[in-house]
């Protein structure tokens, strides 16, 4: 099941609201989450069920098991399983993720086994509550009810964001719902509705049609790289928004997941922006651990290295992905050591453009399967296919989708919200009103546009 | 202490035991499950029960050889709907395999399938070019699954379901 779905917005999450507004006592209300959670996972496929089950248990075993060693002062003993653990969740993601990729380095051409929605995600969460209890940042969660609710929590279970453990533990205790949260949830849930039903979605059409193209002008490649870098930031962004907005109608705040990246002045600042949790992830647990940049310049280069390759790994079990991920991780370091001071006194119109193209031309490697598909697409980018700059075809796609690009630029920046806020929040009758009929009018946008085109699928998933 | 080893032991055991059914499960699964055994019949209910049919009508033998090239006979079972009319770019197939052998050449033979209904619609079909984007082939043990619809993930769920 996913959040731009008829039968999400009108069963599901009323169900949910509703069971758990009723009921009193903090345990049912848990009980309740896991029940919807595993209910929300096993939806369309329940095959993955139990391998989300034994995630569940396997690491709940292990925080205990790290416990009892550690009480016992078996330091050595409670490092070992913790090694274990990080062993079993790798293998099992390896195994789902990476198995037909790393035979077909072998030229051995068989199909992996199908990915188990978010298991990406969920394993980066389990992973964060073993280093958490091993680091001693949080003690052994001895109620199996609050784990399961941390590791399966609807929201976050399929794309993120990661919340990590100690930032949730607290929440799984005690997680008052207010009216205000109510409020503001439903009105990030309809941001987060509309980039994905009406940007994202509009530019994926465009997209798709593009790629469908045998050969392109110069200007529609990039215009199909444009494309395909706001229908990505919107429909991540659109899930981030909507999965924050249903954990806060439920009481649990979950940190933001994405901060205008297209507003980025560099590098640096871009993946501070991106996918939040997923860089803090690899920050707090892979990089912090191996010194960070508190050690000599080399081995924080190294470091850097490391962790863009696993950020580019993790992303998808090919060589773009790969690539993607130290083409990042080369322009962070030249950021950090080499361009940035000079970058920096450039004006912050050409900080955010030039960042902003490096960006949106990473994104190539994201949507060609291979890397010849890559390196095609941007020797079009240049003029290979002999079409000229710029064609009909051109023209035909800027004309078809400029509102789309339009309300994509316009909507990666702050000043359209903070200026609609501005008009709308207050005490007066008018802007309680100007407040309320545009959300309605949005909402009703999004579901007529749901009903009449088809469904479509997060591209995150597949991560 | 005693108490505290006791625990650790039983930890132990549970934590060790689940790798071992969750490896067993998973291997069991790798190398016994490659075919179904589920009949054909039972598949298909399945699959057309998940499916919106629509804008598509079922083929007669004839037109399964026109559109894939081959003989429906030499499969198990085979079922298509193809598109109602050329503007449409919804179909469903479900062929179960005689031998695997057969499999190799189902995928070829379906990913020209795609391929060329991908070309008739470039360049002015933008709905049907997404649609055959994101269109499903799932080859697996002695099945095989073509979906092109608005969601095609419905029907692949049904068919994992019942495979």
């Amino acid at each position: 099941m996913t959040f731009n779905s008829i039968s999400f917005i009108f069963l599901f999450l009323p169900v949910v609201l509703i069971l758990y507004g009723l009921l009193k006592g903090e345990t049912k209300k848990l009980i309740v989450l896991l029940v919807m959670s595993l209910l929300f996972y096993a939806w369309g496929n329940p095959a993955y069920l139990l391998l989300l089950l034994f995630s569940i248990a396997f690491n709940y075993l292990t925080g205990l098991e790290i416990g009892e060693w550690r009480e016992n002062g078996c330091e050595k003993r409670a490092k070992a399983a913790m090694i274990a653990a990080v062993c079993v969740n790798l293998l099992l993601l390896g195994y789902y993720k990476y198995t037909g990729f790393l035979l077909s380095i072998f030229h051995i051409k068989v199909k992996g086994p199908d990915l188990p929605i978010g298991i990406s995600f969920f394993t980066f969460s389990v992973l964060s509550y073993v280093f958490d209890v091993y680091q001693k940042k949080t003690k052994p969660q001895r109620n199996i009810l609050k784990f399961a609710v941390y590791v399966s929590f609807f929201p976050k279970i399929s794309q993120g964001p990661i919340a990590e453990y100690r930032d949730l533990e607290d929440q799984l205790t005690g997680h008052p719902v207010t009216r205000e949260q109510i409020s503001d949830g439903s009105r990030l849930f309809l941001i987060g509705l509309f980039k994905k039903v009406l940007i994202a979605d509009g530019l994926g059409s465009a997209m798709a049609s593009v790629q469908a193209l045998p050969q392109m002008a110069s200007a529609t490649a990039w215009l199909g790289m444009i494309f395909y870098s706001l229908q990505l930031f919107f429909d991540f962004a659109g899930y981030s928004d909507m999965a924050i907005a249903i954990s806060e109608m439920l009481g649990f705040k979950i940190k933001k997941n994405f901060n205008y990246p297209y507003c980025s002045e560099s590098m640096s600042d871009f993946w501070r922006r991106w996918h939040i949790s997923l860089g803090a992830w690899f920050r707090d647990y892979v990089y912090i651990p191996m010194g960070g940049n508190r050690c000599s310049k080399k081995r924080q280069i190294w470091n850097l290295a490391v962790v863009w390759f696993l950020t580019g790994l993790w992303h998808g079990a090919s060589w773009n992905f790969i690539l993607w991920g130290l083409y990042h991780g080369a322009l962070v370091l030249l950021d950090k050591f080499v361009v940035g001071k000079a970058f920096r006194k450039l004006p912050l119109a050409v900080r955010i453009s030039v960042t902003t193209l490096l960006a949106f031309f990473g994104w190539i490697f994201f949507f060609t399967p291979t890397l010849g598909d890559a390196a095609s697409w941007v020797a079009q980018m240049f003029g290979s296919a002999g079409l000229g700059f710029w064609n009909q075809t051109t023209t035909y796609y800027l004309r078809q989708n400029l509102l789309l690009l339009v309300l994509g630029f316009a909507f990666s920046g702050p000043f359209l919200g903070e200026k609609f806020e501005s008009v709308t929040i207050g005490s007066s009758r008018l802007k309680k009103g100007i407040y309320l009929g545009s959300y309605t009018f949005l909402l009703l946008l999004c579901i007529a546009d749901m009903i009449s085109n088809s469904y479509s699928a997060f591209l995150y998933f597949k991560f | 202490m005693k108490e505290n080893q006791n625990r650790i032991q039983w930890i132990l055991i549970l934590k060790w035991g689940l790798v071992l059914l969750c490896a067993f499960v998973i291997i069991s699964g790798a190398f016994t499950n490659r075919t179904s055994s589920t009949s054909f019949q039972d598949m298909r209910k399945q699959v057309v029960k998940a499916a919106d049919l629509t804008n598509m009508k079922k083929a007669d033998d004839q037109m399964i050889r026109r559109l894939y090239g081959f003989d429906p006979d030499s499969f198990d079972g085979i079922v298509l709907y193809y598109p109602k009319s050329n503007m449409n770019a919804e179909e469903l197939l479900l062929v179960k395999l005689k031998n695997e052998d057969q499999r190799d050449q189902m995928e070829k033979t379906i990913s020209n399938r795609v391929a060329t209904q991908k070309k008739s619609f470039k360049g002015y079909g933008a709905k049907q070019t997404a649609m055959l984007e994101k269109s499903i082939v799932e080859v697996r043990g002695n099945y095989a699954l073509y979906i092109s619809a608005k969601n095609p993930e419905k029907v692949k769920a049904a068919f994992d379901a019942a495979y």
